[in-house]
């Protein structure tokens, strides 16, 4: 896809899609107080 | 080549603008605490673009598209890492920090490691001659990019460049103070993501698209379609030791991380993460992208770059040249990039202003030293500051995306571990702090010396070390501070409950 191996997508796809869905999280269960 | 009345005009409006942005924050300046934190009463929009601005540097466009020229996907990774820098300083830093400087007060991020580590002037002091060091080093980098583009698009000699765009920063800084740093790179940080979201395609498209970029790069060469290098830089190691440089290094470097006691409201911090990372990471993935189709344009003979040492840095801006000839856009295009060299530039030049006046010389030096006088000497030592480092760029290093990292590197040996080890583990103690950070910042000094002049010292080449050199230097950083604090006497109870020191963000 997009002339790239698939390891290259996968790999940077999958680091940016756990990311995401860890900042996600964070923003949903964050408080916002001490 | 030589500019035209149009370019002129354009790159003048801008610089009167951000004065202008300088002129009107200074109204507002009426003490210390509005000049160095805004009289933290940042809003929402204005902290998440402050925080892109700082981050986003003149290695951003000139180094991330010259990185990509030159060695394609495998360097992706900083793509991925600086966005979730801003991410990692809220969370694990700002939560923190920002809960307790309401209380505490800080000014800087030396007030809490003071404070935490019960070292008002041994731990102070080290941190601000520390902080101020690797500012220094990370600011050449910024003037070095700055000067890259005024002489593209002027034809200037180099001095008049850097001159021209030390002045203009310099200014709107010291009269602003934060206030001004942060609308400016409000300004700066639209202009960029708006100017890179529509250039950058156009970029890209002229070199064919998106897929035959890809196809087209890979015939060079294929490890450059290849997430990672089989061996030496780029290579798996190597990654993940440049995860913990940009991620970890920039989100405790002393000028982001100052931005977090700045904000009125913790709440901020809930979705600033994932904004930041999204908005910041599509940004800074099409200039990664645009470095790609550069490669490509030079490849099929569209253009030559320039016979100079650093010559990748300049793909992004012969790339825009030969995809929209049309000289006002070129005009607009140095806007965009001198925007995200000068919000890096000037929360820099803030920050070390801050580090002098108020950790050195009001906290240790002159403790009765009344207010007026301080934030006199905030302002000299910014100027100080710009025209030292327009010296020292005089003479540009061969890519700048290697100085900056060394400058980013500086930082994660030297502030991560005892800010972390402050924030979360009670067993810190002020020596193992002393130790950790005086022994990182050397270790990253002489591995950084060794790394970049190729040294072959007792048997290693310096020159293909598998990990980024701040990598061993954070290593020793760490090791000092858990045997150093391990064999000294704790913290008082009294001040680890004042600086909310434990396993946790924030209590709920």
């Amino acid at each position: 896809m997009f002339g790239l191996p698939d390891i290259t997508i996968m790999a940077v796809g999958g680091v940016v899609l756990v990311i995401t869905i860890a900042l996600l999280y964070w923003g949903l269960t964050f408080k916002g107080h001490d | 080549m030589e500019a035209d009345w149009v370019t002129v005009g354009v790159v003048g409006l801008y610089f009167i603008a951000m004065l202008g942005i300088g002129a009107w924050a200074s109204k507002k300046i009426k003490n210390t605490e509005d000049y160095l934190v805004a009289g933290r009463q940042l809003g929402f929009w204005v902290f998440i673009l402050l925080m892109i601005g700082t981050v986003c540097s003149g290695m951003s466009l000139l180094g991330v598209s010259g990185l990509g020229y030159k060695a394609g996907w495998p360097t992706i990774w900083e793509q991925i890492f600086v966005p979730l820098s801003i991410g990692i300083c809220i969370i694990f830093f700002g939560v923190k920090l920002h809960n307790v400087s309401r209380s505490a007060g800080y000014m800087t991020v030396q007030d809490y490691l003071a404070h935490r580590y019960e070292s008002p002037v041994a731990l102070r002091t080290l941190s601000a001659v520390a902080g101020i060091i690797v500012s220094l080093i990370y600011l050449v980098g910024q003037y070095t990019a700055i000067s890259i583009v005024l002489m593209w698009l002027f034809g200037i000699p180099l001095w008049l460049a850097l001159v021209i765009a030390t002045f203009v920063t310099m200014a709107y800084t010291a009269i602003g103070g934060l206030y001004a740093v942060a609308w400016a790179s409000l300004v700066q940080s639209v202009t960029l993501i708006i100017g890179v979201l529509v250039m950058a395609p156009i970029i890209i498209w002229y070199a064919g698209g998106f897929t035959h970029v890809n196809e087209f790069i890979a015939t060079i060469n294929p490890n450059l379609v290849m997430p990672w290098n089989p061996v030496g830089a780029f290579a798996p190691p190597y990654v993940l030791s440049f995860a913990l440089l940009l991620g970890l290094g920039l989100a405790c470097a002393p000028h982001v991380i100052n931005n977090v006691l700045a904000i009125k409201d913790v709440k901020y911090f809930k979705w600033s993460p994932l904004i930041a990372f999204v908005v910041y990471g599509v940004v800074i993935f099409l200039l990664k992208f645009a470095g790609f189709a550069g490669l490509v344009m030079v490849k099929e003979g569209v253009f030559t770059l320039p016979a100079v040492s650093n010559a990748q840095d300049f793909v992004i801006l012969y790339g825009i040249q030969y995809a929209m000839p049309i000289m006002a856009l070129w005009a607009v295009f140095a806007v965009i990039v001198l925007a995200a060299v000068m919000s890096t530039t000037d929360r820099l030049m803030l920050t070390i202003g801050a580090m002098f006046s108020w950790d050195i010389y009001k906290k240790v030096l002159k403790p009765d030293a009344d207010d007026k006088n301080v934030l006199l000497l905030s302002k000299i030592v910014v100027v100080l500051s710009a025209v030292g480092t327009m010296v020292i760029a005089m003479y540009p290093p061969d890519m700048l995306a290697v100085l900056i990292w060394m400058g980013i590197g500086t930082m994660l040996a030297t502030f991560a571990v005892p800010l972390l080890a402050g924030l979360y583990w009670r067993g810190a103690t002020r020596e193992g702090a002393l130790a950790s950070m005086t022994l990182g910042l050397l270790a990253a000094l002489l591995f950084g010396f060794l790394n970049y002049f190729k040294v072959n010292a007792m048997g290693v080449d310096f020159a293909a070390i598998p990990l980024h050199f701040s990598a061993y230097a954070f290593v020793i950083s760490l090791l000092a501070m858990v045997v150093v604090s391990l064999l000294t006497v704790k913290t008082a109870e009294k001040v680890l409950d004042e600086t909310q020191t434990g396993w946790y963000i924030s209590k709920q």
